[in-house]
C-alpha cells in the first residue's frame, strides 16, 4: 500500500481579532518563482545560496524613468553614478553605458571608477575626507573636486602651487530645507553666510576658482519640496557669486537622496503610496532653477542618485537551514544569510517571498541569519506557512548599500549574479573564500 | 490530565476546547496526532505509527513532531 503524502503538522490558536476586512493573515503567502524569467530554483542550483541577484532590466527601467523625468524638463542634465551605493564593477558599467559618469567619495572608489574606464574629468570627487595625495591625482586628472571644508581648500592651494595651475572647484553647501534633522555635517552652511565666506576665501587666495555648487540634503527623502528649497538656495548663491566675484558657475549638483520603493520601518503606508514619483523630484528641482535663474546661461544639472536607481534591481536569495520553536511559541527559521549581508535590515521591512506556495496555515515566525549573534534578525515578526529545510526565500529590495556594506563577518561574502536583458544569468562576483579573507595577512 | 484529550476535532479541521472556549486551526496530520494523543499514545508510539503511514523519513518526522508537541505545550494542551 502506498504511503500518504506528508504535510508538516500545524496547530494555530484562532484569534478572531486577527480577521479583518483585509482577510486572514493565516492564508496569505507571497510567492516569487522567478526573476526576469530565470527560475529561483535554477539560480540557487547553479550558483548556490545565499546569492545576490541583480536585474539589468530593472536598472535600465529605473534609469530611463528618472532620466526622462529630468531631461523632458531640462536640457542639460547628467547622472553621476554613486559608487558607494553599489560599486560592483558590472553594475557600475551598466550605469556608465547608460550615460552616467561617476561620483566617488574615496580614493578607492576613484581608482575603481578609473579602472572601469571613466576619465578623470567625468568623476565627481565628493566627501569630507580627501587625503592630499589622492586629491592631487584627482586634480591632475581633471576630476570635479567638491570642497567640503577649509582644510581641503588649503590642501588644494598647496597643490595649485605644486602643479603651477589654477584649480576649478565646486563647493558643497548645506542649508535649511525644512527637513529634520538637517544635514549640516557636510560642506558649508548657506544661511549663516559660511558658504559665501568660504567662496570669498577662495577668491582671496587666488589659486582656485569656483565652477560648481553642490548640495545633498538627505537620504530616502519622502518629500520632493526640500529639493525645491535646496535648489532655490543654490541658485541665489550662484547669482551672488557670479555678481561679486565675476565667477561663471557652469554647473549645479543636487546630489541624491531620492527614495526607493522600500518600506521604511515605522511607516504605516506602503512605499507605493508615500515615495515621490520621478516627476515630483524633477519638477521640484527644475522649477526652482527656472524660477530663480538670473544668468544668461542655465547651469548644467548633475544628479548623484544611487538608491532610487539600484535598490529595486537587487534581490537576495537565501535558504532555510533549519528551524526551531521558541519559548513564546514563535517558529524561528535559521537562514544562510543574515544581517552580515543585509545592512539595511535595521531600517527597512523587506519584501519577503517564498519559492512556491506551501501547504498549511501561517503562524507567527521569525527569520534569523546564520551568525552566532543574538542580533542576527532579518524579520522579527512574520506570518509564514511551515517551510522545509532548503526552502528558498527571496528578499528585496536590497540593491542599494547592502552589497557594499556587507560585512565579511563569520560567513564569507556571497556571490553575485547579474541577469541581463535576454534573461541570461551570469556570475559577476564569486563567493569569497579563505584566500580572500587572508589576503595580505601574515 | 492532558488538556489535549479534551479537544473536540471536527471535519473542518477545527479543534475546540469546550472548557476553555478556545479554538485551534489544525491540518489533517495534526488531527491524526491529536486523535492518537486522545488515545493516550506516547510521542514515540505516534512517531512509529505516522512514519509507517506517511511518506516521510523518521528523522524529519521526529523534528516536526517535537516541534508540534512544543507548540501544544506552549498552548498548555500537554504538560
Amino acid at each position: 500500500m502506498s504511503k500518504k503524502i506528508y504535510q508538516k503538522p500545524t496547530i494555530n490558536y484562532i484569534n478572531f481579532a486577527m480577521a479583518s476586512k483585509y482577510g486572514s493573515p493565516l492564508q496569505t503567502q507571497k510567492v516569487r518563482t522567478e526573476i526576469d524569467g530565470v527560475q529561483i530554483s535554477e539560480l540557487t542550483e547553479k550558483f548556490g545560496s545565499p546569492i545576490f541577484v541583480f536585474s539589468e532590466k530593472t536598472i535600465e527601467e529605473k534609469y530611463h524613468a528618472l532620466h526622462n523625468a529630468f531631461s523632458s524638463r531640462y536640457n542639460d542634465v547628467e547622472f553621476s553614478w554613486s559608487y558607494k551605493t553599489n560599486y560592483l564593477n558590472e553594475i557600475c558599467k551598466i550605469f556608465h553605458k547608460l550615460g552616467s559618469t561617476a561620483e566617488v567619495v574615496s580614493e578607492f572608489e576613484y581608482q575603481k571608477a578609473r579602472a572601469n574606464g571613466v576619465e578623470g574629468k567625468d568623476i565627481i570627487f565628493n566627501g569630507p575626507y580627501k587625503p592630499k595625495a589622492d586629491l592631487k591625482i584627482a586634480v591632475q586628472e581633471g576630476a570635479k573636486i567638491h570642497v567640503d571644508n577649509l582644510f581641503e581648500l588649503n590642501d588644494l592651494e598647496e597643490i595649485a602651487d605644486e602643479l603651477n595651475v589654477k584649480i576649478p572647484v565646486a563647493i558643497r553647501i548645506n542649508m535649511d530645507t525644512g527637513v529634520y534633522p538637517a544635514w549640516s555635517r557636510f560642506g558649508f552652511n548657506f544661511e549663516s553666510g559660511e558658504a559665501y565666506d568660504a567662496i570669498k576665501r577662495m577668491y582671496d587666495g587666488g589659486k582656485v576658482y569656483l565652477v560648481g555648487l553642490h548640495s545633498h540634503i538627505g537620504t530616502f527623502m519622502l518629500d520632493a519640496n526640500p529639493y525645491y528649497m535646496a535648489t532655490k538656495a543654490i541658485m541665489h548663491l550662484k547669482a551672488q557669486v557670479e555678481n561679486d566675484f565675476n565667477a561663471e558657475i557652469a554647473y549645479i549638483d543636487l546630489g541624491g537622496g531620492f527614495a526607493s520603493k522600500s518600506n521604511l520601518k515605522g511607516i504605516y503606508q506602503s512605499a507605493d503610496v508615500i515615495v515621490p514619483t520621478p516627476d515630483a523630484y524633477a519638477e521640484a528641482i527644475t522649477n526652482a532653477i527656472y524660477e530663480f535663474n538670473k544668468s544668461e546661461k542655465l547651469p548644467k544639472l548633475y544628479l548623484e542618485t544611487g538608491r532610487h536607481l539600484i535598490d529595486e534591481a537587487g534581490f537576495l536569495l537565501t535558504s532555510v537551514w533549519g528551524y526551531k520553536r521558541f519559548g513564546d511559541g514563535k517558529k524561528g527559521y535559521i537562514l544562510d544569510a543574515g544581517v552580515n549581508v543585509l545592512y539595511t535590515s535595521t531600517w527597512y521591512n523587506f519584501n519577503i517571498e517564498l519559492d512556491k506556495r506551501y501547504e498549511g496555515e501561517n503562524e507567527p515566525s521569525m527569520l534569523n541569519g546564520p551568525l552566532c549573534m543574538n542580533i542576527d534578525i532579518i524579520e522579527e515578526h512574520i506570518m509564514l506557512p511551515p517551510l522545509d529545510r532548503g526552502s528558498v526565500i527571496t528578499i528585496s529590495p536590497v540593491g542599494a548599500y547592502n552589497y557594499t556594506q556587507a560585512m565579511q563577518f563569520i560567513r564569507y561574502k556571497p556571490a553575485v549574479v547579474l541577469i541581463d536583458k535576454d534573461s541570461n544569468a551570469k556570475l559577476i562576483k564569486e563567493v569569497d573564500d579563505l584566500s580572500t579573507v587572508n589576503h595580505k595577512e601574515s | 490530565m492532558q488538556q489535549a484529550t479534551q479537544l473536540l476535532l471536527d471535519e473542518n479541521n477545527i479543534a475546540f476546547h469546550p472548557i476553555w472556549g478556545n479554538s485551534y486551526q489544525v491540518n489533517d496530520i495534526a488531527k491524526d496526532i491529536l486523535t492518537l494523543v486522545k488515545q493516550d499514545k506516547t510521542k514515540d508510539e505516534i512517531l512509529e505509527q505516522l512514519s509507517a503511514e506517511y511518506e516521510i523519513s523518521k528523522e524529519e518526522l521526529f523534528i516536526d513532531l517535537g516541534d508540534f508537541f512544543s507548540k501544544l505545550k506552549i498552548y498548555g494542551l500537554v504538560s
